[in-house]
């Protein structure tokens, strides 16, 4: 099989060798060709292009910036003068660190910032390329420069940028079967980029290129390749583009049929006249990898070391240890490399946000940048305004000090406004321990904001009683206790969840005490106070809520209250404040389950089309794959620090009392390639998103969600401003005027927007605006995200 | 594209049962041969695969694990539609858990493909002090339910193996039997083609 890799008509080198260079040149005329390192000839550099960086490890600090380049040297004397040597033969395409260019920087410098369509004029040399080439698989040259001749290129593989995630990347795959590093882009510091993107919104307020992607700096490099020689997107595989393509490599990976010929165009599309790729990809997926494997032209050696590297995330590394991928993987080398990209791209974007954590403003570019929103025309966010742009001290924990300095110290009455608070908190935090003590009790509405400090006393005092009395109702009812089936269906429910929930947190550990049942399937194993001290208070919510009893995953929302404020009375009260509004996800006919994976459905349509379309491919517009996260609120998907930090963000309700599906909105979001590229199948979503737990990094996420969270409310808003609809309903009215008034600040004077039961059934259909214009349908259940009351069940 | 996947059968199992019963566990046993005491509990729905061969073929078992509180049935029997085979697990320490096998039967019944094979699983079986469903009551019923009957532990890897390859071995032979049946009435048999029954699993829920 390997033989019929390579074009028949080709005869690969190892890899671009000293004698290609070798070829010497007495014309002094111009330019030359280039012979070696130190004679002083010069090349001429057609096109350069600034800060293209080699990742040469996983540490930001290593990063070598460089300059990616298309050179020409002289043809190289022809036996058979009648034939001109082909262009692509005379042009590499080079890059080369900024510290080995000496004095040619400030010319590789000048001719980055031409801006004009054609190659310059004048002729612009440079010296040749190192002819130290870099060659993969050996051990690496020091400084990764390399040159590579256009003619040997046999692909491309292009990963445009996500703005906030990671860099713009291009990987050159050369006939021989190799692939150079990864070259990324790092266009926020390249100034010819910066210009070209600012000259193209000027000139028609369209920051996209012509397939509607952002301008990025790969684009460039297409741009000079698409001179001189042919260079084919694979319609197949979406980041590969195929540089001269053979009519074979057309066949395979390109877009059209080429064999059919002209006649046959009207075969190009539709189902009959599917072209034979297509067709057999429909047939065997393991066909497409192999396939995909010719294209990319991954060496293996490439492929494992993508894998072992420690860059890749837990996930990743737990999927390839799943027996199954293994024995996939000894079938088919390409079922490893398509791993192998996954990986890396994963890998990639963890790095990115690890790195990209502190710098928030980002977050806007971020909001900017996702395409395809059903709200086209979009207006181009000020980069300097929203909230996500917020100076380090506001994104500190909030700590007992600082939240002290906001009473009034005689009275102990909140004396700022509860919003600037929640809005602190929201960004910030709360401090662990004794902060959190205190100010949990206060989100999760045991203390009315609005109460003094005698009032909080007395109103602990009474709650303190309320929960003895609760607890004695059980606890003193022996016959309940011996011959009540449901009660104690219920108890051992509880008990076996307790004995089954976050027993790696410290103080849920231990199995210190003797079961107090001896009858307990864990008599023998023993206990903990905080173990029992949970069940009673589960127990007890079974008693204070009887018309929904326990139900699974309430242990789960209750251990993080119970662990800091380590008080059962207060965690019990806390947690009944949680249950109010977590309620609505047990409820027996699953109906408030149901309606939130409604509302997350609507919003991935509304805000990612694109995606959602390939979700409906893949059967997936269920998003039953959330239905964990949304039932115990990302607990099992985040490390136990930061779902307390989540939930007491969640808590606040400061932009949205339904701000968890905006968290379920990013971490789609922030996956969204991977899964277009890779997850055809229910099956396979579902396992990727399960198996996202405890990998998911918590600051860049909420982030993303916030953003997201504004361009909803951009997106809405401007729906609203086109539809004109005169508000059928008083109480959308209100929500609107409510939600202006209180985030927006500007005045609500402007109309409400149709809120009509009709709006539920015509989900993802547009509607026509006052001017005609196509404005994407606002549902009610997209309406109730923008309200900050909690959703109680009914 | 012959010998371009590497498995000749799919098939797709389910686990039921009560919560707690150690349906994660089972599962976790089969699939990687670890078992852990305190588990967390299951929710929502999740599967793991195991591919083992079978009179020389290579089948994939693909197992769903459900949560097993009442409350979330409504999710969970949108997926008891794609099964080919169902595991009713019970726990023989828990009276509870066995009595409610005949609710989870009737279930399959109401929501499962008809002609799904069924296998009646009791766990913990090494836990003896702490029995209070005996090896017969098991066999009783489940030669009422006229399923199969084994009884296993996940901790000390009882039987695990044996109850999954059983319950694969008979979903073989039936998809056999019903290819052959078809082709000889001059059908195509194509059931057991994998990549047509794929993604079946993924009704919608809601």
């Amino acid at each position: 099989m390997s033989s019929s890799r390579f074009p028949r008509n080709f005869t690969p080198p190892a890899s671009p060798t000293a004698s290609y260079y070798d070829i010497s040149d007495d014309d002094e005329n111009g330019y030359s060709t280039i012979t070696n390192t130190s004679t002083g000839r010069s090349v001429k550099l057609l096109y350069s292009k600034s800060k293209v960086y080699v990742h040469p490890t996983p540490s930001k600090i290593d990063n070598i910036p460089g300059f990616v380049a298309l050179v020409q040297q002289k043809p190289p004397p022809s036996d058979v003068p009648s034939t001109p040597p082909a262009v692509a033969a005379t042009l590499l395409l080079a890059w080369l660190p900024e510290s080995a260019l000496g004095d040619a920087y400030d010319t590789y410098v000048k001719v980055d910032l031409i801006d004009a369509e054609a190659p310059p004029r004048q002729s612009y040399l440079v010296p040749p390329p190192p002819a130290t080439v870099y060659a993969p698989g050996t051990s690496c040259v020091g400084n990764y420069a390399f040159a590579v001749p256009v003619s040997q290129i046999y692909s491309l593989l292009i990963r445009p940028p996500n703005f906030g995630w990671w860099w713009g990347s291009v990987i050159i795959n050369t006939r021989a079967g190799d692939s150079f590093p990864a070259l990324f882009f790092h266009d926020s510091e390249c100034a010819s980029t910066i210009a070209q993107s600012k000259k193209r919104a000027k000139a028609n307020f369209d920051p996209f290129g012509e397939g509607g992607a952002l301008y990025w700096g790969g684009d460039e490099v297409l741009r000079w390749l698409r001179r001189y020689v042919r260079v084919e997107k694979s319609e197949v595989e979406p980041s590969v583009y195929l540089v001269e393509p053979s009519q074979e490599d057309l066949l395979s990976f390109g877009s059209k049929p080429v064999t059919v010929g002209r006649a046959g165009e009207s075969s190009t599309s539709g189902g009959a006249g599917m072209d034979p790729f297509t067709k057999m990809f429909k047939e065997a997926r393991w066909g497409f990898l192999e396939k995909i494997s010719r294209v990319t032209r991954f060496t293996r050696r490439t492929a494992e070391d993508i894998l072992d590297s420690p860059k890749v995330p837990l996930q990743v590394r737990r999927l390839l240890k799943n027996p199954d991928v293994v024995s996939l993987q000894d079938e088919f080398d390409s079922a490893r490399l398509y791993l192998a990209r996954w990986a890396m791209g994963i890998a990639e974007q963890s790095e990115k946000e690890r790195q990209q954590d502190h710098q928030v403003v980002w977050a806007n570019r971020d909001a900017l940048e996702l395409e395809d929103s059903a709200v086209g025309e979009f207006e181009i966010l000020d980069l300097e305004s929203g909230s996500t742009k917020l100076d380090s001290e506001k994104r500190k924990p909030v700590s007992l000090e600082e939240w002290n300095r906001w009473f009034d110290p005689k009275t102990g009455k909140l004396a700022i406004a509860t919003n600037e608070v929640k809005e602190r908190i929201f960004h910030g935090g709360v401090e662990p321990g004794a902060a959190r003590k205190e100010i949990w009790l206060w989100l999760l509405e045991v203390y009315p904001w609005d109460s003094t400090r005698d009032e909080r006393i007395a109103l602990m005092n009474s709650k303190r009683d309320e929960y003895v009395r609760l607890k004695g109702r059980w606890w003193d009812d022996l016959d309940r206790r011996n011959n009540d089936e449901y009660w104690r269906d219920q108890k051992n429910r509880i008990e076996k969840d307790v004995h089954r929930t976050d027993r790696g947190v410290p103080i849920f550990a231990g199995e210190d005490i003797p079961h107090p049942d001896p009858g307990s399937p864990f008599a023998e194993t023993g206990t903990n106070a905080h173990l029992e001290q949970m069940k009673d208070m589960l127990l007890t919510y079974n008693e204070y809520n009887t018309d929904l009893g326990y139900v699974q995953g309430m242990s789960d929302l209750l251990a993080p209250i119970y662990a800091v404020l380590q008080d059962d009375a207060a965690a019990f009260w806390a947690f009944v404040g949680f249950m109010e509004r977590m309620e609505r996800n047990f409820l027996r006919d699953q109906t408030g389950m149901r309606a939130q994976l409604v509302a997350l459905d609507h919003l991935v349509q509304l805000m990612d089309p694109k995606l959602y379309a390939h979700l409906e491919s893949a059967d997936s517009t269920n998003f039953f794959f959330f239905f964990r996260m949304l039932l115990v609120w990302y607990k099992r998907e985040f490390k136990w620090d930061d779902v307390l930090r989540l939930w007491e963000t969640m808590w606040t309700n400061f932009l949205s009392s339904q701000f968890h599906l905006f968290i379920a909105l990013a971490i789609l979001e922030r996956h969204r390639d991977v899964i277009m590229d890779h997850l055809k199948q229910f099956d396979e979503v579902l396992k990727y998103i399960n198996e996202l737990s405890t990998t998911i990094e918590l600051s860049s996420t909420r982030v993303r969600a916030e953003a997201l969270f504004y361009k909803f409310q951009r997106v809405i808003e401007a729906a609203d401003r086109k539809s004109g609809f005169v508000p059928p309903g008083e109480g959308s009215c209100e929500m609107r005027k409510r939600r202006t008034g209180s985030i927006c600040g500007e005045s609500s004077s402007s109309s409400c927007a149709e809120l009509t039961s009709g709006a539920a059934s015509n989900k993802g259909k547009n509607v026509q605006g006052r001017n005609g214009e196509i404005v994407p349908n606002v549902s009610p259940e997209l309406w109730a995200l923008l309200n900050r009351d909690i959703v109680r069940a009914k | 594209m012959a010998g371009s996947r590497n498995y000749d059968f799919l098939i797709k199992l389910l686990l039921i049962g009560d919560s707690g019963v150690g349906k994660s566990c089972c599962l976790l046993r089969f699939s990687e041969d670890s078992f852990t005491p305190s588990f967390i509990t299951t929710i929502g729905i999740d599967f793991k695969i195991r591919t083992i061969e079978l009179d020389g073929k290579r089948v994939k078992l693909q197992i769903w694990d459900t949560a097993g509180q009442e409350r979330f049935r409504t999710i969970t029997t949108a997926y008891y539609r794609g099964a080919m085979g169902i595991l009713l697990v019970y726990d023989v320490t828990d009276e509870r858990s066995f009595n409610n096998i005949r609710t989870w039967f009737s279930n399959v019944e109401q929501h499962a493909t008809e002609g799904v094979n069924k296998i009646l699983i009791g766990n913990k079986c090494d836990w003896e002090e702490k029995r209070v469903v005996s090896t017969e009551r098991g066999q009783q019923l489940a030669d009422e339910l006229g399923i199969p009957f084994m009884e296993v532990s996940a901790k000390s890897n009882i039987n695990v193996e044996k109850a999954f390859f059983s319950l694969a071995t008979d979903i073989k032979k039936r998809i056999m039997d019903t290819a052959r049946a078809e082709e000889k009435a001059g059908g195509q048999g194509s059931v057991v083609d994998p990549s047509r029954d794929s993604g079946n699993m993924s009704g919608k829920c809601c």
